[in-house]
């Protein structure tokens, strides 16, 4: 069960000062209706992903990435198998379902702002509900964050009066004001046209350069995942299970020339055939939106 | 996972809650017996100084308890007179409904389609809107020539209103891509009409007749009741089963309002059930959501 | 100030130039060509002033080449008010600022300097044709103010890039008068007088003019207008008698005690139902069980309960109105997005805290909208009840006029009614969207 030789350490986690937020996966299923109908979503997955380390996840709509990220961030039970945390057992066969915390804090697909709150004080939510920082600190420190991300200026609007990008970059310094081990993100540039998504890609990518986190993030855009990633797992149509680890060597720092640079072609050429098999596959099957 | 026994565990606390209901309320009817005992003196001591009659207590204990209720059912059950109420009550409910639909739905679909129409009409329509529906009794009853017709039109009123204000929100809602897609198809504006339009308003249609179904009930029963009793709209029209409620509390007896009251809530279940049933096989494709 | 010398150069050094600047370094290349095909490049020697604090601030400044000294005024607040730019750095940025801009600080050159100038305006708009990379630029701005320059406060100041650009000030009145300019200009006002004049008109005739046989009892629009206000109403009732106003009082004074006792109850309760699954399944079979039974139905009993009339319509009157809000509320609480639950237990909030700050806030406006429906069914259920028992309020008014044969009065009492009860709902729009700033602010700028 102990799942070491899984991943081969990637080479461009630049100078990991973390040795916290590290992920295995180890075996897990994940089955719904067990008296039902069976269907299985999530196969025998086995996934180690390192400290401070961007895991992409890629896969056709549907495939079962979702339930994944939702068992790590303690949304959903698994059936058997089990998921680690720094060595801690966040859920197993006999503990099927994780207690979500501010460890591991997920960036939601429509985004999660609240709507009734400005955008400073959705920000500083987190800190203020666990009672770490009263209001007037939690407000500044909030502030700070947010001039950080270079989103200074729109404190006191309220979500909904703001472009979408703006929105997810909050939602993101919502998060990481909480000094999370890992950052979940699903899919959360898919509704940005994708202009917008190559600003938002770098954006996070400074964030992440500041605060080293694990991100686990799922998409469907293969450029946007090796751009992104250290490592990118391709998994395959329902049930879910990873088809092939491609481990991006591309050095850190990246900005957007990257995504013209011969290494990047290189490893697009090298992972789009599987993906695009996967992708044929589901929609033969007609799977429905995951 | 024990799915299975999470329903059982949810029927079971109905169960038990409406258990509970039918107890206190037994025990609270009953309080003119047991109020009288040595043991609750401090309780009629309490009630008048509320200003309460010690005789029972408030409220409560004027309602019939649920076992004499049953009795008194058990009675009129085998009586022909309840059965007309309720087919009068149902008769005159079907009548206001169907013409509500009738003309409510082409009505809301033309303000929908013609903003013209929807200019003109529209205001007017708003305006009336928040009368009553039973306002227009005394109105109604001037202008139709038999009382029958006269609680139809306002039973009618009450539907319509509903009816014609989900349709008009529901026609609005319908994604424009729709229309494009069919108009890049080639469909006539008939066409779109029949197959786009129609269809996208069903489901308003029918949430907007399950509003209007449970309106229609509560004006049919106090037009009847109105109408067989209380005030001076006289008449010799009676029946149904409000009419039945207003008929016991004037002949006082008390426990057969109870039965015409539950008899009531039965029969408006009945009806929304029926209407969920056609609503589903109108609207099949909203099932797989 | 005054250009020393004016250059025109290929514009491509001017976009790598402004492209190393701090806040347009997220800029795509057609923008920032747009950009600098806005700007000129201005010499400057050195020891000359380029302004003084309070003279009018129309360009911002960008430095190409050599130094400036730039020392912000006390009015600026500066943490350090002194600052030596170099090239690549950016100033002059009170032309972006909201309120009249006017230069805050003095700006000298200390070596001969090359500077691009751009206007404030015109890089606005050229921004507000991008509005996500705009926001962007401006955030950045913002963080260079209060970073670089120390005034966190005037950071707040910068102007922003609305989506649309017409509506540029959006609050309150402003948006109201907007709207209605708008509306005014349409055809609907005009419609609406149609519609009208056709109803009246046909009331009018059908019953005065051709005295049509169905209309032959009803009353004229004019006999009703006529006795609504006049002085001496025949049959007692118009604007002018004080029992006009006592029964309109009467009415809505009742209204209003059950419908403030049914909220106070009912979303609470709806709240709970929605929320806590074991409450829903104990409590909604009773719910489901008496709300089939039409509010009327309950008069005969009601009458027997509360030996008082008044109590009697007051409690009809609650009944159907605690039923809609607790339905509505419960509904509401239940549609609210699975995310954002989740996201606030992501963030560690504690069961009581989703309640206080997710449920609460946003069943909010599912409440209010229950909260319209319950005032409508209120006035429905409380006419009913008024004609049948009862003495004052309008629907008494109604049915008494009937049978005294004051028709006019029947006609008054029932578009009274309308009115009144059409004044309650907007109250509690009203009050609703007051309460809910955030999506009124949403909604005016076109909703996600």
């Amino acid at each position: 069960m102990d799942a070491t030789a899984l991943a081969a350490p990637s080479a461009a986690v630049s100078s990991a000062v973390t040795t916290r937020g590290a992920i295995v996966i180890d075996d897990v299923v994940k089955i719904y209706d067990p008296d039902g109908a069976a269907v299985m979503a999530v196969d025998h997955c086995s996934l180690n992903i390192e400290a401070g380390e961007i895991c992409m996840i890629v896969g056709p709509s549907g495939c079962g990435k979702t339930t994944l990220l939702n068992a790590i961030a303690g949304f959903h039970e698994i059936t058997s198998g089990q998921i680690l945390l720094d060595g801690e057992v966040l859920c197993s066969a006999e503990k099927p379902k994780a207690e979500p915390s501010s460890d591991r804090i997920v960036v939601f697909q429509n985004g999660a702002l609240f709507p009734w709150k400005t955008n400073l004080e959705n920000v500083a939510f987190g800190p203020l509900m666990q009672g770490k920082l009263n209001k007037t600190d939690a407000l500044e420190k909030a502030r700070a964050m947010m001039a950080d991300a270079g989103l200074a200026g729109v404190e006191h609007n309220y979500p909904g009066e703001v472009s979408s990008g703006m929105r997810r970059r909050v939602e993101i310094v919502r998060a990481l004001m909480n000094e999370p081990k890992v950052l979940l993100l699903d899919e959360p540039y898919r509704a940005l046209d994708s202009l917008t998504k190559s600003v938002m890609h770098e954006a996070l990518l400074e964030i992440y350069y500041r605060n080293k986190v694990t991100i686990f993030f799922i998409t469907h855009d293969l450029e946007e995942a090796i751009f992104l990633g250290h490592k990118v797992a391709i998994m395959t149509t329902r049930p879910c299970k990873p088809k092939k680890i491609l481990h991006v060597d591309i050095p850190h720092p990246r900005d957007y020339s990257v995504l013209t640079s011969k290494r990047f072609r290189e490893l697009m050429e090298e992972t789009n055939d599987a993906v695009h098999e996967e992708a044929l596959k589901a929609f033969a099957a007609g799977e429905k939106e995951g | 996972m024990a799915r299975k026994s999470t329903h059982l565990q949810a029927y079971w606390r109905g169960a038990v809650s409406i258990i509970v209901l039918l107890v206190l309320w037994e025990l609270g009817s009953l309080s003119k017996v047991w109020i009288k005992w040595d043991a609750f003196e401090w309780l009629r001591h309490l009630l008048t100084a509320f200003g309460f009659k010690p005789i029972y207590l408030p409220w409560i204990g004027a309602v019939p308890a649920p076992t004499e209720v049953l009795a008194v059912w058990a009675r009129v059950l085998v009586d022909p007179g309840y059965w007309q109420s309720w087919y009068m009550s149902f008769f005159r409910v079907m009548m206001g409904f169907v013409a509500a639909m009738l003309i409510g739905i082409p009505f809301g679909l033309l303000l929908a389609v013609s903003r013209t129409s929807f200019g003109i009409g529209f205001p007017v329509f708003e305006v009336l809107r928040p009368i009553p529906p039973l306002a227009w009794v005394p109105a109604s009853i001037l202008f139709w020539p038999t009382q029958e017709m006269s609680i139809a039109f306002v039973t009618f009123l009450g539907a319509f209103f509903t009816i014609v204000i989900n349709v008009v929100g529901g026609a609005r809602s319908i994604d424009v891509r729709y229309f494009q897609a069919a108009r890049s198809m080639g469909s006539s504006q008939s066409d779109i009409f029949w197959r786009i339009i129609l269809p996208g308003t069903l489901p308003s249609i029918v949430v907007g007749s399950a509003v209007g179904m449970g309106i229609t009930w509560e004006v049919v029963v106090a037009a009847e009741m109105i109408s067989g009793g209380g005030s001076q709209i006289g008449g010799t029209s009676g029946g149904g089963l409000g009419f039945f409620i207003w008929n016991s509390y004037v002949g006082g007896s008390y426990e057969q309002i109870v039965v015409g009251m539950i008899s009531i809530g039965i029969a408006g279940f009945i009806s929304s059930e029926l209407l969920r049933a056609l609503g589903r096989r109108v609207t099949p494709w909203l099932r797989l959501r | 100030m005054s250009a020393a010398t004016v250059d025109e150069r290929a514009d491509d050094e001017v976009v790598e130039i402004l492209r190393q600047t701090m806040p347009l370094q997220v800029a795509r290349d057609d923008l920032l060509r747009r950009i600098a095909a806005a700007g000129r490049r201005v010499h400057y020697e050195a020891t000359q002033v380029l302004y003084e604090v309070d003279d009018i601030a129309d360009d911002l400044y960008i430095i190409v080449s050599g130094e400036v000294r730039h020392t912000l005024g006390p009015g600026a607040h500066a943490k350090e008010p002194t600052k030596v730019l170099k090239a690549g750095d950016v100033f002059g940025w009170a032309a972006l600022l909201e309120k009249t801009p006017r230069r805050l600080a003095r700006a000298v050159c200390t070596k001969p300097t090359e500077i691009v100038r751009i206007g404030g305006e015109t890089l606005l708009r050229v921004l507000a044709t991008d509005a996500d990379v705009g926001d962007v630029v401006m955030s950045r701005f913002a963080t260079m103010i209060s970073r670089e320059f120390t005034v966190p406060d005037l950071a707040d100041q910068l102007r922003r890039i609305h989506r649309k650009m017409h509506a540029k000030d959006i609050q309150g009145m402003n948006l109201t008068l907007y709207r209605m300019s708008l509306w005014l200009k349409s055809p609907r006002p005009y419609l609406m007088l149609i519609g009208f004049a056709l109803f009246l008109g046909f009331w009018y005739l059908a019953v005065e003019v051709w005295k049509l046989p169905r209309f032959r009892e009803m009353p004229g629009i004019t006999a009703v207008i006529k006795e609504w206000v006049s002085r001496e109403p025949t049959y007692g009732l118009s604007i002018y008698t004080d029992e006009y106003y006592k029964h309109i009082w009467v009415s809505v004074w009742r209204v209003t005690q059950a419908f403030v006792l049914a909220t106070l109850l009912g979303v609470p309760i709806g709240l709970f139902l929605g929320w806590s699954k074991k409450f829903k399944e104990y409590v909604f079979p009773v719910f489901e069980v008496f709300r089939p039974i039409p509010i009327l139905a309950w008069v005969p009993l009601a009458i027997v309960m509360f030996v008082a009339t008044e109590s009697a319509v007051i409690f009809l009157t609650f009944l159907a109105s605690f039923f809609a809000t607790a339905l509505n509320t419960m509904l509401g609480v239940e549609s609210i997005d699975e995310s954002y639950v989740r996201a606030a237990n992501c963030l560690g909030a504690s069961r009581a805290q989703v309640f206080r700050h997710v449920i609460l806030p946003g069943a909010l406006p599912f409440i209010f909208t229950g909260l319209q429906i319950s005032i409508g069914v209120s006035w429905f259920s409380l006419v009913a009840a008024e004609m049948v028992s009862g003495q004052y309020g309008l629907g008494y008014v109604i049915n008494t006029s009937y049978t005294m044969v004051r028709y006019p009065t029947i006609v008054i009492g029932m578009i009274t009614l309308g009115a009144v009860g059409y004044v309650t709902s907007a109250l509690v729009r009203v009050v609703g969207d007051y309460l809910m700033q955030w999506r009124t602010r949403e909604l005016a700028l076109g909703g996600r």
